[in-house]
């Protein structure tokens, strides 16, 4: 059952309309069907309905009104009836931004490789511009980033509830051959892609970067019911009783560590747009390529030992990135 | 319900919009504000004949703004005879910009996509949009579903905080200003623009528009913003660009980066090896890499994080960029 977004006072107008503009064509829908399809709860839908029939049009000379069949309401139907004319008979148009931010998300999918064919999202993108009240250009485009042939056996697996297995390079720099994973979710975040998986070797939910995984294959093998019941949640690190908490400064350029790591706190303004925040860090020595990335927009406070392994990665980069010597010298 | 009066019934802020938008709708000739605040419910109910109403008229302008968000556009004009007479100002919605085109039908993959679409703004910046907009779609014909869609979780990032601001701006055709620091020199200057797109290329969110400072189309990186987007002042607006000027700019961004490349050499079989994908070149003889880029420091920053796995061959200024970077870092935590 999905979760059931809380709507506020514009949403609950936007869901009249909407509701209206699918109830006009005369159908009955039961108070389920229209849960699922709105994703909003059967009392929003209950809600939104009555508010439509108290429609009032009297002091424009025109008496007549939406006519809600209650009867079918109580027993869990919505079915209305109208003699109105030149009120709402259809569904509304979008707004631009509705219309762009629809747009900006298939071309996002985009990056899924055969999720959606290129013709598909262009078809679709021209059917939201022409739904757009104002029929103007996009407001916001996100150009796909790279795709990943293994996402597609990954998909593949999902779809017939299978077991793959692949190579995969973790954390330390090392690659494991023919590594087990069940799959269960392909989560995209920003650029990254994940897949969450049941991991038979750890007995538990894992995060895969797809980007060092290679040579994805599906088996024969069904996943396991402890894959089918793992419960998913949105993030991609957990944080351990051992983990070290590391405090850490930000300029507008490297925000989107926030993002990327979830402070433990409410970050805080320190400097006109210097944000500090908390971090939860499994291995302070994995800081040392996060912060140095930045050149200098990101700055670790403290403990001393997240400091030093910083300052050692970039101390080290430096000497790795001295000219070397001409490969005919002695 | 028309029959009871003030008082007796509270008529909640989504019922009033509806009704104001079906009256708007229906009105022939247009309504003057007057004649809405007396008629429509919602504020039939609460006007004083022959009183003071200013809180009534605050709360008609908010509508009219809750409704325009909406993306209904509202016709506002003064009849020829009542010339320059503010109070004659009649408003009314056009049927033909109010409705979709009409025979638009989504098929249940086309659903289930456009469903996924909106899912990737959820607790992002164009959420609200997002989750509006489908909400209409939603009512358009077939339930999104297709056994090919299942299993994926996409999250657009997008949480600089000039984006909201940015895409409102975009929205309204407003002027902005805003504090834009120069990678090369550091230099904080503040910028006029007139803000038309924002895009993600390549990992970066871009607002593309035209520069007042410069008088062309320029892009500036969000995160090099900073300070608050403000509204030009005084308060500006500007007319849209058209289609090709905005194509044409996108253009030219490609443009850039198919011309500006970086030659590297990668460690085989380090982590930079997979992401730059030399073990799938079919060569594998070569370790070494032409990678295209838009913006030299963001490749910079990218190149820094695979500190000992990559060796810049060129540009020089790439050379020197990276190792700026971590000089820079070797101080800050000294």
């Amino acid at each position: 059952m999905p979760d059931h977004m809380k709507l506020d006072d514009s949403d609950r107008y936007n869901l009249m309309l909407a509701l209206t503009g699918l109830l006009v064509q005369g159908d009955e829908y039961s108070l389920e069907e229209l849960s699922k399809r709105f994703e909003v709860s059967k009392e929003e839908i209950v809600k939104a309905v009555k508010n439509i029939g108290y429609l009032d049009m009297a002091h424009f000379e025109n008496p007549d009104r939406y006519v809600v069949d209650y009867d079918a309401l109580d027993e869990g139907y919505v079915r209305i009836s109208y003699n109105l004319e030149n009120v709402v008979e259809d569904v509304p148009r979008l707004s631009s931004r509705q219309a762009s931010a629809l747009a900006a998300g298939l071309v996002y999918l985009s990056s899924l490789p055969g999720l959606a064919e290129n013709e598909e999202i262009q078809e679709l993108q021209t059917i939201l511009s022409s739904g757009d009240s104002r029929g103007k250009t996009p407001e916001v485009i996100v150009q796909p980033g790279s795709k990943d042939a293994d996402l597609l056996t990954i998909r593949q697996a999902i779809k017939l509830g299978r077991t793959i297995t692949c190579d995969y390079l973790n954390l330390k720099g090392e690659m494991r051959i023919g590594r087990v994973i069940e799959p269960i979710r392909i989560d995209l975040r920003g650029e990254l892609i994940y897949l969450k998986g049941w991991c038979p070797e750890n007995v538990d939910v894992r995060s895969f970067r797809v980007d060092r995984m290679r040579n994805a294959t599906l088996t024969e093998q069904p996943i396991s019911d402890e894959a089918l019941a793992a419960e998913l949640d949105d993030e991609v690190y957990h944080p351990a009783e051992t983990d070290t908490l590391v405090t850490i400064d930000v300029d507008p350029e490297a925000y989107s560590l926030m993002d990327d790591f979830r402070p433990v706190e409410e970050p805080q303004t320190i400097a006109p747009h210097v944000k500090r925040f908390k971090i939860q860090v499994g291995d302070v020595r994995n800081l040392g390529r996060i912060i140095a990335k930045f050149g200098g927009t990101a700055r670790v406070l403290e403990p001393e030992t997240a400091k030093v392994a910083v300052r050692e990665f970039a101390l080290k980069a430096i000497g790795e990135l001295q000219p070397s010597a001409p490969e005919d010298a002695e | 319900m028309s029959d009871k009066k003030s008082g007796t019934i509270k008529i909640s802020k989504p019922e009033r919009l509806f009704n104001l938008t079906c009256a708007l709708l229906y009105t022939r000739n247009g309504l003057t504000k007057n004649e809405i605040l007396r008629s429509v419910p919602g504020y039939e109910n609460e006007y004083i004949e022959g009183g003071d109403n200013s809180s009534l008229e605050r709360k008609f302008e908010r509508d009219k703004a809750s409704l325009l968000h909406n993306g209904i556009q509202l016709e506002v004009s003064i009849p020829a005879h009542e010339d320059e007479n503010n109070q004659a100002t009649v408003y009314s919605i056009k049927r033909e910009s109010f409705y979709w085109p009409k025979n638009i039908q989504f098929t249940p993959r086309q659903m289930a996509l456009l469903n996924l679409a909106a899912e990737a703004w959820v607790g992002g910046s164009l959420s609200t949009a997002a989750s509006r907009g489908i909400t209409k779609l939603r009512a358009m014909g077939a339930i999104g579903e297709d056994s090919d869609i299942v299993g994926i979780a996409p999250r657009i990032q997008a949480s600089d905080p000039s984006f909201r601001d940015l895409n409102n701006a975009i929205s309204d055709h407003q002027v902005v200003n805003f504090d834009y620091r120069n990678p090369k020199t550091g230099e904080i200057l503040t910028r006029t623009l007139q803000p038309w797109l924002l895009q993600k290329v390549a990992g970066q969110w871009l607002v593309m528009g035209y520069d007042e400072l410069r008088a062309e189309p320029r892009n500036f990186m969000l995160r090099r913003i900073v300070s608050k987007v403000t509204t030009a002042k005084p308060n500006r607006n500007f007319s849209a660009p058209n289609l090709e000027q905005v194509a044409e700019a996108v253009a030219e961004l490609d443009a850039l980066a198919a011309k500006q490349t970086a030659r590297i050499k990668v460690s085989r079989d380090s982590e930079a090896w997979f992401k730059y994908e030399l073990d799938l070149q079919g060569n594998a003889s070569s370790d070494e890499v032409t990678i295209h880029y838009h913006d030299l420091y963001v490749l910079a920053e990218e190149l820094r994080e695979y500190a000992g796995e990559v060796k810049v061959l060129k540009p020089e200024a790439l050379i020197q960029l990276v190792r700026a970077g971590f000089e820079k870092v070797a101080n800050d935590h000294a």
